[in-house]
C-alpha cells in the first residue's frame, strides 16, 4: 500500500471522528446551558475551550457571545477546529481515495458536504440546532457503518480504524478536562447541580446509556472520570481506543515502534483513581495523555508515511 | 437508404458508412441495414440504455470550468463507425512506419544529429523548438525509442484520403475511453457482434503492460519488474483514464509524492512497507513538471532527481522527456522527408500539405488566403488557439495575420479538409456529423496498434470540433474483416 494513500485514510478516518464528536459535543452542550443557572458559571467561551480552540478563537478576534462562537465552531470554513472544516477534510481525503473506498463513501460524504455547507450557518444562528447537528452525526455514522460493513478489514482499515481510534481517545481526553473543571466547583453547586453535570460529560461522548447500565446507579464523578479513561468495553473509553489502534498497528508490517508507544499509554493508565483524587491530579494525567497520544501520531508519520532509505 | 423512413442525406462529404449515391459502402453493409431497420423509438431507448450504463459504470471525463472540476458523463454515440479490415492493413503499416521514423529522428536529434548536419531539417526549427529539452541530450533509452506511446489524429479528406493530421507523442489521452466504448456498445447491442466480424481492442492492457515492461533497465532483466502510472491527480482531466489504465494493468497509480530519488539515483516508492524500487514510470505528466530540479521548479507535481535517475539508465520513462520535440507542427510538416531518410521508404499515410510561416513564401500564402485555409499554433493542443478560416470573422482574420507576423516561426497553415462523416444520433434520427480518428501505437521491444482506436465526432451540424472538452463526443469503431 501507498504511503500516501495509507496517510490519507488515516486522515479521513480522523476527521471523520472529529466531525461527529465535533457535531455531538455543541449538541449536548447547548442543552446543558439549558438547564444551568448562571451560578454555575459556565458559558459559551467554556465550549471553545472544550473542543482545544481557545488560541485560534482569541486570534480570530471576534467577540465571545453565542452567535459568533457557534458560527466559529460550526459553519466557519476557515476556522481549522470547526465542524464545517473538519468535514471538508474528510471529503477532501475521501475524494482523493475514491479508488480505495467503498464507492458509496464518496456519495455519502459528498452528501454531507452539501447538507453542512447548506445548513451549518442556520444551526449557528440557532434555528433547527439540534435537529441539523443531529443529522450530520447520523451521516457520520452512516459513513463508519459503510466502510466497517463493506470494505475488506486489511492494511486500508486498518489505517482508518487508527485514526478513528486517536482521535476519539483524544476527544474523549478533553471531555475528561471538562469532568475536572467540574469536579473543582464548590460544594453547593455539586449538590445541587453535579448529577447534571456528569450526566452531559456522558451524553458528549455517547456514554450516559451505558455507564448507567454497567456502573452504580447514581452519577458520581469520579467514577465518571474513571469510566471515560478505563472502561475496556465502552468504545469511547480511551483504554478501549488505545487497545482497539494496538490491534490494527499490530496487523501492520514493521509495528514494533507504533506498537511501543501505545503500550506508553496504555502504562498511564494502569490503577484506579482514590476518592482523593484531586481535579489536579486528573488534570495532570490527561496532560500526559495528550503527550503519549501525540506521540504515537509521529510514531505513525515516521513508520508509515515518511519511509527512507535503510 | 433510410433510417426508420427519415432519408439519410449524404452532403457534399466523404461518408465512412453511406456512398454518395445513397447506398451503403460494402464492408458497412449489414450494420447500415441493421440501423435502417430499427425504428427511431427503438434507436432511443438503445441511447438511452447507453447513456445508462455509461453513468453506472461511472465512465467520465473531468472539465475545470469557473475554478471548479466537474465530472461528465462520457457522450458515445450508439452508430458504431466502421472502416474495412483491408484499408485498416494499410493504415497500420503506417503507422508503424512512422512511428519507427519518428523514434530514430528522435533518437538522432538528441544523439549525432545526423539528419540536421544532412540539411534535411534545418537545425533553427529544431533548436528554436520549445519541446528540444537540452537535458535529453546524449541519452539513448531502451532500443533508441523514445516515443513509446503515440496517439495520431488521423482525417479523411472528401476524396476518401486518410491524412495523418497530427502525431501525438507527448501524453496522448483517449485509449481507456476506445476500450470502455467498446464495453458499452456491446452490452447495448449484443446481437450486432455475434454478425460481425469485429477485431478486438481488449488486449491494450495487456500490450501496454508488456511494452512498459520491455523498456525497464537492462539492470533489472531477469527480475520482478515494479511499473507504477504516473498521474497529476484527481483533478486532471484525464484522471479517469489514469486510474483505468493503472487498474487494467494491475499497477499502483501514484502520484509524485510517493516517488523519491535515493543517493544511488535509483527512483523509489514510498510504501507502507518502506521503499521499494522502480523500474518504469508511465507518466501522465507533462515535461516541464516532471523534475523540478532541471525544469519548473516551481512543479509540485513532479519528482526532484528523476531526470538524473532517467539519463543515468536506471529507470524508464514511458514517453521520454523530450519525445515532443517530434510533435511540432512545423517539424509535422517534414515527416515524410524523416521517413524516407532513415528507412528509404515512401510515407504510407500522407500528411496534409503544410505551409511554414518560417519560411516567407509560406508566409505570404497563408497571409493571402486567411480565409480558407486553418492556421495552428506549433505546440498547442486540445484544439486550442487555432483558427479555422472558412468559419472565423474578420476581425479573427485581422488578430491572426498580426499574430503570424509577430511569430512566424509559431505558426502553420494547411487548408480546410472536409472532415469525413457518419450517421450519428441528432435527436431522433440519423444525421452525418463530422469526425476523425485516433488510433493508438505501442513501442517498445516490439510495435504494437490498436485495430480501430478512438473515433471523435462533432455532435452539432456542421461542426469540426471534435474534443470532448468543446462539447464532442464519441463512436465504437470497428474494424471488420471484409467477406466475399
Amino acid at each position: 500500500m501507498l504511503s500516501r494513500a495509507a496517510e490519507r485514510v488515516y486522515w479521513a478516518g480522523r476527521y471523520l471522528e472529529r466531525a461527529e464528536n465535533t457535531a455531538r459535543i455543541v449538541q449536548k452542550y447547548a442543552h446543558l446551558l439549558l438547564d444551568l443557572p448562571s451560578e454555575v458559571g459556565l458559558d459559551w467561551a467554556e465550549l471553545v475551550r472544550i473542543v482545544g480552540a481557545a488560541e485560534s478563537f482569541e486570534e480570530s478576534g471576534l467577540p465571545d457571545d453565542e452567535s459568533a462562537i457557534l458560527q466559529f465552531l460550526l459553519a466557519d470554513p476557515k476556522a481549522g477546529t470547526s465542524l464545517a472544516f473538519a468535514i471538508n477534510m474528510a471529503r477532501e481525503n475521501i475524494r482523493n481515495l475514491r479508488d480505495l473506498l467503498p464507492h458509496e463513501t464518496w456519495e455519502n460524504v459528498n452528501e454531507l458536504h452539501r447538507f453542512a455547507a447548506d445548513n451549518l450557518g442556520q444551526a449557528a444562528a440557532g434555528t433547527d440546532q439540534f435537529e441539523i447537528l443531529g443529522n450530520c452525526i447520523e451521516r457520520c455514522q452512516q459513513i463508519n457503518g459503510t466502510l466497517i460493513g463493506t470494505m475488506s478489514h486489511n492494511s486500508p482499515y486498518h489505517f482508518l480504524t487508527l485514526g478513528q481510534s486517536l482521535e476519539r481517545a483524544d476527544m474523549t481526553s478533553r471531555v475528561i478536562e471538562v469532568a475536572a473543571t467540574y469536579i473543582q466547583q464548590n460544594e453547593r453547586i455539586i449538590r445541587r447541580y453535579g448529577s447534571t453535570l456528569w450526566t452531559n460529560v456522558l451524553k458528549s461522548v455517547s456514554g450516559f446509556q451505558m455507564y448507567r447500565q454497567y456502573r452504580q446507579p447514581q452519577v458520581i464523578g469520579i467514577d465518571v472520570v474513571d469510566f471515560l479513561l478505563r472502561d475496556q468495553a465502552f468504545p469511547r473509553a480511551i483504554r478501549f481506543c488505545v487497545e482497539n489502534a494496538r490491534k490494527s498497528s499490530a496487523a501492520l508490517p514493521n509495528s514494533d515502534h507504533v506498537c511501543n508507544a501505545l503500550q506508553r499509554v496504555q502504562l498511564e493508565l494502569l490503577g484506579s483513581p482514590e476518592d482523593d483524587t484531586s481535579a489536579e491530579d486528573i488534570d495532570d494525567l490527561v496532560d500526559t495523555l495528550q503527550v503519549r497520544l501525540a506521540d504515537v501520531h509521529l510514531a505513525i508519520v515516521d513508520t508509515w508515511f515518511l519511509p527512507r532509505e535503510e | 437508404m433510410k433510417f426508420d423512413s427519415t432519408e439519410y442525406l449524404v452532403g457534399d462529404f466523404y461518408d465512412e458508412l453511406v456512398q454518395s449515391d445513397g447506398a451503403a459502402r460494402k464492408h458497412a453493409r449489414s450494420l447500415v441495414d441493421y440501423f435502417s431497420n430499427m425504428p427511431a423509438k427503438e434507436l432511443l431507448e438503445r441511447q438511452h440504455a447507453a447513456d445508462s450504463t455509461i453513468v453506472d459504470m461511472g465512465i467520465s471525463f473531468t472539465i475545470y470550468s469557473e475554478g471548479d472540476n466537474i465530472d461528465r458523463a462520457w457522450p458515445l454515440d450508439i452508430v458504431p463507425r466502421v472502416l474495412s479490415g483491408t484499408e485498416w492493413d494499410r493504415i497500420e503499416a503506417g503507422l508503424i512506419q512512422r512511428l519507427r521514423a519518428l523514434n530514430m529522428f528522435i533518437d538522432d536529434l538528441y544523439n549525432d544529429r545526423r539528419i540536421i548536419k544532412d540539411k534535411i531539417v534545418p537545425a533553427d526549427i529544431i533548436d528554436s523548438s520549445t519541446n528540444y529539452l537540452q537535458a535529453c541530450k546524449g541519452v539513448s533509452p531502451r532500443y533508441g525509442v523514445w516515443a513509446n506511446i503515440c496517439g495520431s489524429d488521423l482525417v479523411r479528406d472528401g476524396d476518401g484520403t486518410v491524412y495523418v493530421l497530427e502525431d501525438n507523442l507527448r501524453v496522448p489521452s483517449g485509449v481507456s475511453y476506445m476500450l470502455e466504448n467498446r464495453n458499452v456498445i456491446k452490452r447495448v447491442f449484443p446481437s450486432l457482434f455475434r454478425d460481425h466480424s469485429v477485431r478486438p481492442v481488449s488486449e491494450y492492457p495487456t500490450e501496454l503492460s508488456e511494452m512498459l515492461e520491455s523498456i525497464a533497465p537492462a539492470s533489472s532483466d531477469g527480475e520482478i519488474l515494479e511499473v507504477v502510472v504516473l498521474t497529476p491527480g484527481i483533478y486532471n482531466s484525464a484522471y479517469f483514464e489514469h486510474s483505468y489504465l493503472a487498474r487494467t494493468m494491475g499497477v499502483e497509480l501514484v502520484e509524485g509524492g510517493d516517488l523519491m530519488v535515493g543517493d544511488d539515483d535509483f527512483v523509489y516508492l514510498r510504501t507502507i512497507d518502506g521503499l521499494t524500487r522502480v523500474d518504469t514510470i508511465y507518466r501522465r505528466i507533462d515535461d516541464t513538471f516532471i523534475d523540478p530540479e532541471v525544469f519548473r521548479s516551481d512543479s509540485t507535481l513532479g519528482v526532484p532527481g528523476i531526470m538524473r535517475a532517467w539519463r543515468a539508465g536506471n529507470v524508464a520513462l514511458a514517453n521520454a522527456p523530450g519525445s515532443g520535440v517530434a510533435d511540432d507542427k512545423v517539424v509535422y510538416s517534414y515527416v515524410p522527408e524523416i521517413i524516407r531518410y532513415y528507412l528509404s521508404e515512401d510515407a504510407i499515410i500522407p500528411n496534409v500539405p503544410t505551409w511554414r510561416c518560417s519560411d516567407p513564401a509560406h508566409l505570404d500564402h497563408v497571409l493571402k488566403n486567411l480565409p480558407e485555409l486553418v492556421v495552428k499554433p506549433a505546440n498547442e493542443s486540445g484544439g486550442y488557439g487555432m483558427l479555422v478560416g472558412p468559419h472565423a470573422t474578420k476581425a479573427e482574420h485581422e488578430e491572426f495575420r498580426a499574430l503570424l507576423k509577430a511569430n512566424p516561426r509559431n505558426y502553420i497553415g494547411q487548408p480546410t479538409l472536409s472532415l469525413s462523416t457518419a450517421p450519428t444520433l441528432a435527436g431522433d434520427t440519423l444525421q452525418p456529423r463530422h469526425l476523425d480518428l485516433r488510433p493508438f501505437i505501442l513501442q517498445g521491444k516490439d510495435v504494437e496498434v490498436t485495430a480501430g482506436g478512438l473515433t471523435r465526432v462533432a455532435m452539432r451540424a456542421g461542426s469540426l470540433i471534435v474534443n470532448s472538452s468543446q462539447g464532442g463526443g464519441s463512436k465504437d469503431t470497428w474494424i471488420v474483416e471484409d467477406m466475399d
